[in-house]
């Protein structure tokens, strides 16, 4: 059956008693708990297609791994609802558990204390593979990810790259048509990253999985992902191929200028923003729909500031998310803010 | 079933236990001096007076050693493996048991069963080398082993059960150690393993007879030192299997319960 993911205003409230300081207020706690609601997911709607990898972004705490708790069928929405191959993963767990993988980066699923091909000869028997199939498909990860000449070793003794790759090969043994990846590469070193990588796309193109990836490395969404779905505070902000992502936060080009002197002052300029600055480093990007040509912005800095190194590039991916992010917040708050404005009483 | 074609999930623990050697030399020189000290304990005790409470020297030797023994059966390094509970509740590595298509009670149950075979290898190792040495007697005849083993087969079903109480007890609260050291001395003073039980008061045996762990040692090892005599075996028997039955019944709902909780919380 398809492995395509469906999503439609799904929310989750988590209730959690606040402890007082103090022993009075342990007391107090006991007796009347503080009980506090935390919006961690709120109306999130969006679709993943058979065979399609989409990067859920997000800064930290922003609901990512709430809303995959969800799909995975380990956590239940106080809202909406999710369907995944078909299937509505929280009201059919184990039937569920058939069609998924699931990797939550920084927890492995191996057995600690034996070699990983005994872990992966008990996710074998778990899942009911046929033997020759296990075979197979071991044969084809270890081609992607060089997994036989550390698979003896016990998982204890692995280095975070070896087990991670072990961990995705343990989540995909079953031949799930839906995988979902909570930030599977956090703390891997590049040349790891980039195996991954080429294993996810082999996974996407080749096998045909549909993935859900979270990352915060935007090296990783710009060379695996066409589609993002970005949420901040639990809420969705944009659902668009990263062309559009790029066309909206404005940033098509940078101007990276090294300053003469590393201590003065610089502000944004008319239609331009200051991005970042590191010491005599900053870069401009431009800001809004009046933002000037990357070449009169170029000619604006020069005269504005004594450069002594001055380049000019296309924005990365991680400065276009900042800007949306940054976008995005500024949004929200506009939004809070409009109640405690408007007059309280009438509608 | 899944259950089924999961069985090798009962060969974590021995596998692991295989794969460590410094940790079967341990467990080896642990049971040796555990044995030798209480076997002279009580040989030592006994040099003073001849029979205590019902019982001659062999027989109150044979009961500890025994005891010392069947406690290996269920007392490896549970978190070297990282595979408990407490641990996966730990490191959020919970969630992994409720995104398989094997239930985690399923599960449990197969490691559990695993991990008692294993140790049943080592108390039967050690009670051959006992029975050898002359440390403990043999069974007075054919039908105390037979019943023997029975009432030892619901004494680790119980045993069973109450590991498993006091692991459910981390899905509520992720500290768990104080409990666990209770019922641990609970149930190593109330199963007879630091004395047999008829040495305690009345008022103790009486107490302890509401309680699960009586079930678990003590009774059959007084059916085999002879203490029980087999006219009662039936009803302690059908006592066992009582809290057999009812234990699984309060596990069932703990489960259930704890999945709850679980997939209200995300892991
Ligand atoms: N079990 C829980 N109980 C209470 N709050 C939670 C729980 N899980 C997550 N949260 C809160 O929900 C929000 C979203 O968390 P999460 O989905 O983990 O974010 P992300 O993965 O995007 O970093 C956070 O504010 C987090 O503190
Ligand atoms: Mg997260």
């Amino acid at each position: 059956m398809s492995g395509s993911i469906q999503v439609r205003g799904l929310s989750r409230t988590f209730h959690t008693t606040v402890r007082r300081p103090g022993l009075a207020g342990a007391l107090k706690s006991l007796i009347k708990p503080d009980r506090v609601a935390k919006e961690a997911v709120v109306d999130v709607s969006f679709d993943v297609a058979p065979g399609e990898l989409l990067a859920l972004l997000g800064p930290n705490g922003a609901g990512k791994s709430t809303t995959i708790k969800m799909l995975t069928g380990i956590l239940t929405p106080t809202a909406g609802e999710a369907r995944v191959a078909g299937v509505v993963p929280y009201e059919e767990r184990e039937r569920n558990a058939r069609n998924i993988g699931a990797v939550f980066g920084q927890r492995t699923q191996l057995w600690w204390d034996l070699p990983v091909r005994e872990s992966f000869a008990i996710l074998r028997d778990i899942y009911e593979v046929p033997n020759a199939e296990h075979r197979a498909r071991l044969g084809e990860f270890d081609d992607l990810l060089e997994l036989s000449s550390f698979w003896d070793t016990r998982v204890r003794h692995l280095s975070l790259g070896q087990r991670v790759r072990c961990d995705l090969a343990a989540a995909l043994l079953h031949d799930p048509q839906v995988v979902f990846l909570d930030e599977p590469t956090i703390g891997m070193d590049v040349v790891v990253k980039e195996q991954v990588r080429e294993f996810l796309r082999h996974q996407v193109e080749e096998r045909g999985r549909t993935v859900l990836l979270t990352t915060h490395d935007m090296t990783e969404v710009e060379r695996l992902a066409e589609r993002v779905v970005l949420i901040n505070h639990g809420r969705l902000v944009l659902d668009g191929t990263l062309d559009e992502i790029r066309r909206k936060f404005g940033s098509t080009w940078q101007v990276r200028a090294t300053l003469a002197d590393p201590h003065a002052r610089v502000e944004p300029l008319e239609g331009i923003s200051l991005l970042r600055r590191e010491g005599p480093q900053v870069v401009f990007g431009p800001d809004g729909p009046t933002a000037p040509t990357v070449h009169q912005a170029l000619k604006q800095v020069i005269e504005r500031y004594e450069v002594t190194d001055i380049a000019i590039d296309e924005a990365d991916l991680e400065d276009v998310m900042r800007t949306a992010y940054v976008q995005a917040e500024a949004a929200s708050s506009a939004q809070a803010e409009v109640p405690s404005g408007a007059p309280a009483g009438g509608d | 079933m899944a259950a089924v074609h999961a069985w090798r999930a009962a060969r974590v623990t021995p596998l692991g236990e295989l794969h460590s050697p410094p940790r079967m030399t341990a467990e080896l020189l642990r049971m040796t001096v555990q044995v030798v000290l209480v076997a002279s304990l009580w040989r030592g005790l006994y040099a003073a007076s001849g029979t205590t409470a019902g019982l001659d020297r062999d027989q109150a030797v044979t009961y500890a050693v025994l005891a010392t023994l069947a406690l290996r059966v269920r007392n490896l390094d549970q978190f070297a493996g990282r595979d408990t509970v407490i641990q996966h509740m730990h490191f959020g590595t919970i969630v992994y048991w409720y995104l398989r298509p094997l239930a985690p009670q399923r599960y449990y149950a197969l490691r559990a069963l695993g991990e008692q075979l294993y140790g049943l290898v080592w108390a039967l190792a050690g009670y051959a080398v006992c029975l050898a040495a002359g440390v403990v007697q043999p069974p007075k005849s054919a039908a105390v082993a037979g019943v023997f083993v029975l009432s030892a087969l619901l004494g680790q079903w119980v045993m069973y059960y109450v590991m498993l109480v006091i692991d459910q007890l981390c899905f509520w609260t992720l500290r768990n150690g104080a409990a666990m050291l209770i019922l641990i001395f609970a149930q190593n003073l109330l199963s007879g393993v630091y004395a047999p039980l008829w040495f305690f008061p009345d008022w103790f045996i009486t107490m302890s007879g509401f309680l699960p762990f009586q079930a678990t040692l003590s009774v059959p090892l007084s059916l085999y030192v002879g203490r029980i005599p087999l006219s009662d075996a039936g009803a302690q028997l059908l006592v066992q299997a009582a809290w057999v039955v009812a234990l699984a019944l309060f596990t069932r709902l703990l489960w259930r319960r704890a999945a709850r909780r679980v997939i209200s919380q995300g892991g």
